[in-house]
């Protein structure tokens, strides 16, 4: 046994080069964007199904719409009923997952890859051909209102859409939780949902990603087949509003008598997916919060054990999404953990992140890239996000290309852009008794208390 | 179908063992530790102390200051983690593949050498960070503390899964820096751990990196006796119960019953008797109480795969606002029983679903290097891994049948159940 020296940090081996799966793509008669990756780690096939139906295309009195309509396509079709499409689905090991979010609605599984024919079958007749009976729909519904009032009651949801009253506008779609309000969904019936999906399951500017052990000429004569006969498109972008509700830095104690732990959320509104500054962006947020040893979690975990976690993140959407802060403090630390995490993105928008964090957090997000892209299932929906945002094909495999340039005056300035610290709102779940006084001894800024609206 | 991931097998001379499995279609590598100590090695009145060690594991070692580890392995590229159970500890990193050295760097580095960066600013530190880990999973959240509450109620007080893996406030704060050395000294050696490497490495090389980085570390003394009486009746004699007024949003029923454990050969029974149950739409408890009688929002079943003593099934089933929890209660007793008349269609569905999460369950290098060390550790078989689905599939409605009459009656049941405390 050779002695080695331990304080030698080990030098790299020969890089092995990573390559995004190649990928496939065509158009289907009925204008459907059809994109196939081959993947042969294991005999496994992800389907994913995305129609541009998204909360976005909602006004208030509607909000919850999409969401419902989605989780609705479980109750049945022209051909079989709801328990009947399950049995289908399960007896080949499929489960049917639907994700409705803010741009539009995913129908996705996962199952082996030989019995992707009737997977993929199955897969068109739920979200071409739903029923929607009535009692389904209604109970949906009703579960839909037991989640919104699961949101109200966990303290960590409830910062989340607490917070986001803040950061915008009443109008805007962003301002309220993706899954609506129960004064939104209560009235929903059959009718709403089967007008929704109508008008908006349309396969223009939607897509079908086929990932796994498939063969592309079969995908495409099989996709032919089973989305035969359906057309259209959805209605065009609504407009919406993504103001800032303030531009003043305020804060705002929502009470939870005799809480234990504060849920914190700091923010305003941030970027769109859009951005030519999102690489910078997301350099730049790695730096703030977006690892484990970023300045904030440094600071308020390590150095100082307020909270098990903290993250910052972009939330990247079509249009911009809310930046944001997000940790769980205990309730004696709450102001301290604020004042530093303010202090934290005063700094760094301030003097800029250093040349060494930049070249960590590059290296990190390079890094990290195919780590996110082992399963059938993350590839699918990566490549369901090209479609989503109109991203060209090749944008996965420049990605750490693109990652790599970011210099840390591009990451500098992408922070000054989109990072206002005056204007932070601050959204602290917790004991007004205890939290309040404190937070208002910081000086940060108007410090108000709301009920909580837990009940 | 069925399984055919390669398993390479070694043990080094202190004990270590060793598993290689090979995948190159991503340039990715995982490593991964499983050390044969959870919860259950936790005497009374040390409650938590496996996973505030785990916490402390992160703090530095001799060569590696605090911090480093995790500056190292993200500017590498990589993830890290770890987390403690009940049998135990895990950790692991996932790494592009010309990074496998300084994974074996610094998880050999904490194994040998971990005590020389130990202090109490560090442990002061990371009792504030796991007991704000308690306030967030547990204390401040709705429902938070039901398996506390589960495990409290299906184990008797002697026995080492009778407390929950987060522990107590008061046991955390008792916490010594010494507690710490002699949990090290005892538990954290090769002879009481398997290393797992999956995916892109060429095996060779790999031993000998393996071999060069943990050999010098000595192998040391048996490792102790689980403390209290791991032994304990298969049934839990009677029906037991609990009822938890909490600010929780709807009512909640969770039922539970001792099983046998993981190492049992009836285990698959089990898994695949939960997945008829709640897993899928499908299932029983999501088509009648759910879809048909529209008593529940949403349904859960789950076999924690245990090793001492007795394992633990458990399902639950969450009302709607102004629901009864009796009537939820009621509602799985009645679903329980009705296994008795279990058909051969939903026990073929639900093997099929077992498998293909199997399988998709190992699709990522970090969590197949995560089944291999379980096998390796648990039973010294990490082939097991590739005979899993066979297991599964030999499972017959008979089999269910005769389970759930063996295990799911009256005498064999734990009641747990959540009620808003707010007139709604």
């Amino acid at each position: 046994m050779s002695a080695i020296d331990r304080n030698r940090f080990p030098e790299p081996g020969a890089i092995r080069p990573f390559e995004f799966p190649p990928v496939a793509r065509r158009r289907i008669s009925n204008g459907l964007d059809l994109r196939v990756a081959r993947m042969t780690r294991l005999p496994v096939v992800s389907l994913n199904l995305y129609v541009d139906a998204g909360e976005s295309a909602l006004d208030t009195a509607r909000a919850g719409l999409a969401v419902l309509t989605g989780d609705a396509l479980e109750g049945g079709t022209a051909h079989h009923s709801g328990v009947e499409l399950a049995e289908a689905l399960e007896g080949i090991g499929a489960t049917l997952g639907v994700g409705t979010g803010w741009e539009g609605t995913s129908v996705s599984l996962t199952c082996l890859a030989d019995r992707i024919d009737e997977a993929l079958r199955l897969l068109a007749e739920a979200a071409l051909e739903p029923s929607f009976p009535a009692e389904e729909v209604e109970r949906a519904r009703d579960q839909q209102l037991a989640e919104i009032r699961r949101r109200r009651m966990d303290p960590g949801t409830l910062a989340g859409d607490e917070a986001a009253r803040r950061y915008y506008r009443e109008e805007s779609p962003y301002a309220r939780p993706l899954g609506g309000t129960e004064r939104s969904v209560a009235p929903v019936g059959r009718e709403s949902v089967r007008g929704f999906a109508e008008a908006f399951y349309r396969p223009v500017h939607g897509g079908l990603v086929v990932t796994g052990d498939v063969d592309i000429g079969e995908v495409e004569s099989l996709a032919e087949e089973c989305f035969a006969g359906w057309e259209g498109a959805p209605p065009p972008l609504r407009e919406i509003s993504v103001e800032p509700r303030t531009r003043e830095r305020r804060l705002w104690v929502v009470d939870r008598p005799d809480a234990v732990q504060s849920e914190v959320r700091i923010g305003h509104v941030g970027a769109a997916r859009s951005s030519e500054h999102f690489f910078a962006l997301t350099v730049l947020n790695t730096v703030l919060g977006g690892a484990f040893t970023s300045r904030l979690n440094l600071n308020l975990r390590e150095r100082n054990g307020f909270t098990y976690g903290v993250r910052s993140r972009f939330s990247f959407r079509r249009r911009p999404g809310p930046f944001q802060v997000s940790t769980a403090v205990g309730s004696d630390v709450t102001a301290d953990a604020v004042r530093e995490a303010i202090h934290e993105i005063e700094a760094l928008i301030a003097e800029g992140p250093t040349e060494e964090e930049v070249a960590a957090a590059r290296d990190f997000v390079a890094g990290v890239f195919p780590l996110r892209l082992e399963t059938t299932g993350q590839v699918a929906s990566r490549l369901a996000e090209l479609i989503v945002y109109g991203l060209p094909d090749d944008y996965y495999h420049r990605y750490r290309d693109r990652v790599r340039a970011v210099s840390v005056d591009d990451a500098a300035e992408a922070g000054r852009t989109y990072i206002r610290p005056g204007e932070l709102q601050v959204v602290v779940v917790g004991d007004a008794r205890t939290v309040a006084p404190a937070l208002e001894r910081l000086d940060l800024g108007p410090v108000e208390v709301v009920e909580g609206s837990g009940t | 179908m069925s399984l055919h991931v390669p398993i390479r097998r070694h043990t080094l001379d202190n004990g270590l063992r060793v598993v290689l499995s090979r995948d190159t279609t991503v340039p990715v590598v995982a490593v991964n530790l499983w050390y044969g100590v959870g919860s259950r090695n936790e005497p009374p009145g040390r409650t938590g102390f496996a996973h505030l060690f785990e916490h402390m594991m992160f703090q530095g070692s001799e060569h590696v200051p605090k911090n480093r580890h995790f500056e190292l392995v993200e500017r590498a590229g990589g993830s890290v983690n770890a987390t403690t159970w009940f049998d135990r500890t895990n950790y692991f990193e996932t790494v592009p593949s010309h990074h496998l050295e300084l994974a074996l760097w610094l998880e050999s580095d904490r194994m040998g050498w971990m005590l020389p960066a130990m202090d109490q600013d560090k442990l002061d530190n990371q009792r504030d960070v796991v007991k704000n880990e308690r306030r967030q999973r547990y204390d401040n959240q709705p429902y938070g503390d039901w398996d506390e509450r589960l495990h409290a109620l299906v184990y008797p007080e002697s026995h080492p899964y009778h407390h929950s893996v987060i522990g107590s406030m008061d046991d955390l704060d008792r916490a010594t820096l010494d507690d710490v050395a002699d949990f090290f000294r005892t538990f954290y050696v090769p002879n009481n751990a398997v290393l797992t490497l999956c995916g892109d490495f060429d095996e060779d090389r790999a031993l000998e990196l393996v071999a060069r980085y943990f050999s010098e570390i000595p192998s040391r003394g048996p490792i102790p006796d689980i403390p209290g009486d791991a032994e304990v009746d298969p049934v839990i004699g009677r029906t037991v119960r609990e009822h938890v007024r909490s600010s929780v949003p709807l009512p909640r029923v969770i039922m539970a019953a001792r099983i046998p454990t993981f190492a049992d050969p009836s285990f698959p029974v089990a898994e695949v008797t939960a997945a008829v149950l709640g897993t899928g739409k499908a299932s029983r408890l999501y088509r009648r109480l759910v879809r048909e009688r529209k008593v529940a929002t949403d349904v859960v079943t789950y076999a924690f795969p245990l090793l001492t003593g007795a394992s633990m099934l458990f399902l639950w089933a969450t009302g709607y606002p102004g629901s009864e929890p009796q009537e939820l209660e009621d509602a799985l007793a009645g679903e329980l029983n009705a296994l008795a008349r279990a058909g051969d269609d939903e026990v073929r569905r639900a093997v099929t679903l077992t498998e293909t999460h199997l399988v998709r369950s190992i699709e990522r290098v970090g969590d197949r290097a995560d089944l291999l060390s379980m096998f390796a550790l648990y039973f010294d078989e990490p082939e097991r891994l590739n005979e899993e689905i066979d297991r599964l599939r030999a499972v017959t409605v008979a089999d269910v049948r005769s389970f759930s009459a063996r295990y799911f009656g009256p005498d064999n049941r734990a009641v747990l159940t959540y009620e808003p405390e707010v007139a709604t």
